[in-house]
């Protein structure tokens, strides 16, 4: 087998004649359309498809939360039954934590490190598209539920024997988004495994574990990039604070997720095998799992947040005209946050009776968690204190972001005092809190980043005024929604109850909070649609419409598949501001002129590896469900994997070598024209 | 592969190749997962120090059921697996693909049997009476020791890949040996976490008259 036409540089990837793997199989080297976009290794189209995946399933929890919002805009309401609530607010925590803020710091994470610290991709291209397809399936598989669901309602399933043998029958995963045992466990004695939920569990569990599987690939990968690809001269300290912060969260994610991913395989014993990990009948500890499941959710919560305060930690020095106060500091704050995140899970568990010296411990170290995040808040106040400001919709929900987030730190405090917290547990306080932290701050921060980079991603420029009415539509809309919860939680209005009896004093403010949820669901929806519309119609830019600081600003918009024509070689902060507007120039290195850049070679076997997951995530709630032979799916899709993982180490990365602009110039080898 | 190798042996940041690096922080992640397995069990050992329930009803405790001298001898397999490992790194580094072959196939032939040992002792307790279903107990040996033994067999059918694919010819050079390299650094972790098993699993309850967790029971032979 000869790879003869790899050895010569072509100017465009479809000159270049099919490579084939040493079992004879046709790499799709030179693909375009949609073959193209499954079995890409770039990583901007990866976090484009991560970007676009994560912006779908924020909209799909995002119609959970108006259902939610609009059962409980009267007291007495029917609009959804008891069960089918249970199942909304469940699906909406997780689509919108697993499905829809981590990818879309997944889709900022590959499209932005590698550009931000000069690099031409990400340390292991295919396991990155095998994270992204693993991370899709693994959203259909949980997502499926709801057809089954629909199906079961509709009595499609009716005629079947396995769905008589069912005693519980909720198909959508119905614990809550923490799903903790007792009710997602099983009791009885000596393996009888009777469950108190349906076979929604079962998809929720293998769900997440699909999910986690996903995130920690892609973590191990951009650890591995971050590290080790920096350009020349860009040392750690020089790092843009958003890549320091996705380097902070991959590392939350690689020591935490391993926790989730133990709880899930216990509970799966416990549910599929009779095991007894967290049955009540049999001796089993139930607030273990909290304890595992908290050991994994809170360090969640950073891995949450932490990517937003990057963005907003890019966007705020670059419209203030000042490079970001205390660079060091916020970057050692970054690094606190993710280490004492490790140490105060047991706050979600003041109520569940640890003993005094715990709680104490658990409440104190809560507290010394406010002083980082507090610093970094300082450190961006200081950043446009004095500044140039330039108001542009990145700006406003920059902006947005430290305030709302500010507000949801206040209450976060108020639960770190333990006896405060027992008070407000599973009120409506909490949800008023922990939403004024994810869509005050996390959402708010994607959200200026999405308007951020979208020009360097695609070219063109978001309608600015659209932009602004979105950004006061979310602002208010929130506002509106989740203000009045502070409210109705210290009322005692509970969390997780379908409807409320009318006489509470609730009623107003619901009424009010409904009303502000689907003002945040229009602004979104304009938000979204600016976007879209501007992926493909939008006005074109110039490559540095902002007048951008760190090395992404530098390329052409798009961004060329290659990335640098030559590898840049920083000298300082902030490249290419200092490059602009200061006296430190970015160098660049030889790259071997006529020889062009390495590319690697797309590949079909990341897809087909995490298809395996495909039908392990159908064939373990079918096996719940008693559907016959369903067991034999599980078994075919670990051989999937297994095979693609097989021949992904078989064929190699490949690649071929591209000529950039700058050597272009170069005469083509004849070889390569025969072809 | 070998037209683009020269690519890939693009000096790193730090000086560590990207297998290698990426290796060390999947076993950073794994300490993880076996940390909350293995507390797991113990939280649960002190628990309930009294063992478990037969199927007959009869109250059994953990030293009655151990083997300890078959135990150990399958550790100390482990352990050895893990110097041959050692020298079939060793062996690629210095080109020597025999010394390589030779030395792989004795780190495939040991993980096999430490595997029939736990085959071997699932069955056996299978058939004292502990199942993963009657009792806590049951359950934290079964899924943590089997999660071991997965990794084992993962670890296996790797060698046994990479033994097979020594014969194409390719694997050889800077590469070859980093890949052997990081296949030798799971089965070295993974022969480490074995010996933190085997200590907090096994031996502890042979520690005091009672067991650490002071069961009751004298530790006697069966």
């Amino acid at each position: 087998m000869s790879h003869d036409s790899h050895h010569a540089p072509v100017a465009c990837k479809t000159e270049l004649a099919p490579e084939r793997s040493d079992l004879g199989l046709i790499r799709p080297d030179r693909a375009t359309g949609w073959i193209d976009w499954l079995t890409t290794v770039d990583h901007k189209k990866i976090g484009i498809l991560y970007g676009a995946f994560a912006m779908f399933y924020f909209l799909v929890g995002g119609v959970e939360a108006l259902a939610i919002r609009t059962q409980l805009a009267r007291p007495d309401n029917d609009f959804v039954t008891a069960r089918m609530y249970n199942q909304l607010f469940t699906m909406h925590g997780t689509t919108m934590i697993f499905l829809g803020v981590m990818p879309l710091s997944a889709a900022f994470f590959n499209f932005l490190v590698p550009l931000q610290i000069g690099a031409r991709d990400v340390a292991f291209p295919r396991l990155n598209a095998f994270s992204l397809w693993t991370f899709v399936f693994g959203a259909f598989v949980l997502n499926a539920s709801w057809f089954f669901e629909f199906a079961h309602l509709a009595g499609w399933f009716n005629s079947f024997d396995w769905h008589k043998a069912l005693v519980y029958t909720d198909f959508a995963p119905a614990n809550g988004w923490f799903s903790y045992a007792p009710l997602s466990g099983t009791f009885g004695q000596n393996g009888q495994a009777l469950r108190f939920t349906g076979v929604g569990t079962d998809f929720w569990i293998i769900g997440i574990q699909v999910l986690g599987i996903a995130s920690l690939a892609a973590s191990f990968n951009f650890i591995c990039t971050i590290i080790n690809m920096r350009a020349k001269g860009m040392t750690m300290m020089r790092l843009p604070v958003f890549t320091w912060m996705t380097l902070v969260t991959a590392v939350l994610i690689i020591l935490a997720f391993p926790a989730i991913t133990v709880a899930l395989i216990e509970l799966m014993f416990d549910r599929t095998f009779g095991a007894n990990f967290f049955n009540p009948s049999a001796g089993g500890q139930p607030v273990l799992w909290q304890h595992l499941f908290w050991i994994f959710g809170h360090p969640e919560v950073y891995i949450l947040v932490l990517p937003a305060m990057g963005i907003v930690s890019e966007v705020l020095p670059t419209f203030s005209g000042k490079s970001l106060f205390g660079y060091p500091i916020i970057v050692f704050s970054g690094a606190v946050i993710g280490f004492l995140g490790f140490a105060v899970w047991s706050h979600h568990m003041f109520t569940t009776g640890l003993g005094p010296v715990p709680t104490a411990a658990f409440s104190l170290l809560t507290m010394a968690i406010a002083v980082p995040t507090g610093v970094k808040i300082f450190n961006w106040l200081g950043t446009i204190w004095g500044g140039r400001i330039r108001f542009t919709p990145p700006m406003v929900l920059a902006l947005g972001f430290i305030w709302m987030f500010m507000c949801g730190g206040f209450s976060g405090v108020m639960h770190s005092a333990a006896p405060a917290d027992s008070q407000q547990q599973d009120s409506y306080f909490v949800i008023a809190h922990f939403h004024y932290v994810l869509v005050g701050g996390v959402l708010l921060g994607l959200l200026s980043g999405l308007y951020f980079w979208f020009p360097k991603i695609f070219g063109r420029m978001p309608n600015a005024p659209l932009g602004y009415l979105g950004s006061a539509l979310v602002i208010l809309g929130f506002n509106l929604a989740f203000g009045p919860m502070h409210y109705l939680g210290l009322a005692g209005m509970p969390r997780r109850t379908h409807t409320y009896h009318a006489g509470n004093g609730w009623e107003t403010w619901n009424m009010v909070s409904t009303y502000g949820a689907y003002m945040l669901g229009l602004g979104i929806v304009i938000i979204f649609g600016n976007l879209a519309w501007t992926a493909f119609r939008g006005k074109k830019c110039s490559n540095d419409p902002w007048d951008g600081r760190t090395l992404e600003w530098s390329l052409p918009s798009p961004v060329p598949e290659y990335n640098f024509a030559q590898a840049p070689v920083v000298a300082t902060r902030d490249a290419f501001f200092e490059d602009k507007h200061g006296s430190k120039r970015i160098g660049s290195e030889p790259d071997g002129g006529e020889a062009g850049v390495h590319m690697p070679s797309q590949s079909w076997m990341p897809l087909v590896a995490s298809a395996g997951f495909l039908f392990i995530g159908f064939g373990m709630p079918m096996m719940a469900m008693g559907i016959p032979h369903a067991g034999w799916m599980v078994i075919g899709g670990l051989g999937v994997l297994f095979l693609g993982i097989w021949l992904w180490a078989l064929e190699g990365p490949g690649g071929y070598m591209l000529k950039t602009p700058v050597n272009r110039d170069a005469p083509v080898p004849t070889e390569t024209a025969a072809h | 592969m070998s037209d683009t190798a020269a690519a890939h042996e693009a000096p790193t940041s730090t000086g560590i190749d990207h297998k290698k690096l990426i290796m060390w922080l999947f076993l950073a992640s794994d300490c993880m997962f076996f940390g909350t397995l293995i507390s797991t069990h113990l939280l649960y050992r002190k628990l309930f120090p009294a063992g478990f329930t037969d199927a007959e009803g009869h109250q059994r405790f953990i030293q009655n059921l151990f083997n300890i001298e078959l135990t150990s001898f399958s550790t100390f397999i482990l352990l050895m697996s893990s110097f041959l490992m050692a020298l079939a790194v060793s062996a690629m580094h210095k080109g020597q693909i025999k010394s390589f072959r030779r030395n792989v196939l004795g780190v495939i032939f040991f993980g096999v049997i430490f595997l029939g040992c736990q085959v071997y002792e699932f069955t056996h307790f299978y058939h004292q009476g502990l199942t993963i279903q009657n009792s806590v107990l049951g359950s934290t040996f079964y899924v943590l020791t089997g999660t071991h033994g997965t990794h084992v067999a993962i670890g296996v059918l790797w060698l046994i890949l990479l033994y097979f694919y020594s014969f194409t010819g390719k694997l050889g050079g800077h590469m070859g040996a980093l890949d052997v390299e990081v296949a030798g650094l799971y089965w070295h972790f993974v022969d480490i976490v074995w010996i933190i098993i085997f200590t907090a699993v096994y031996l502890v309850e042979y520690l005091g008259p009672n067991g650490i967790w002071g069961s009751g029971l004298p530790a006697v032979a069966k």
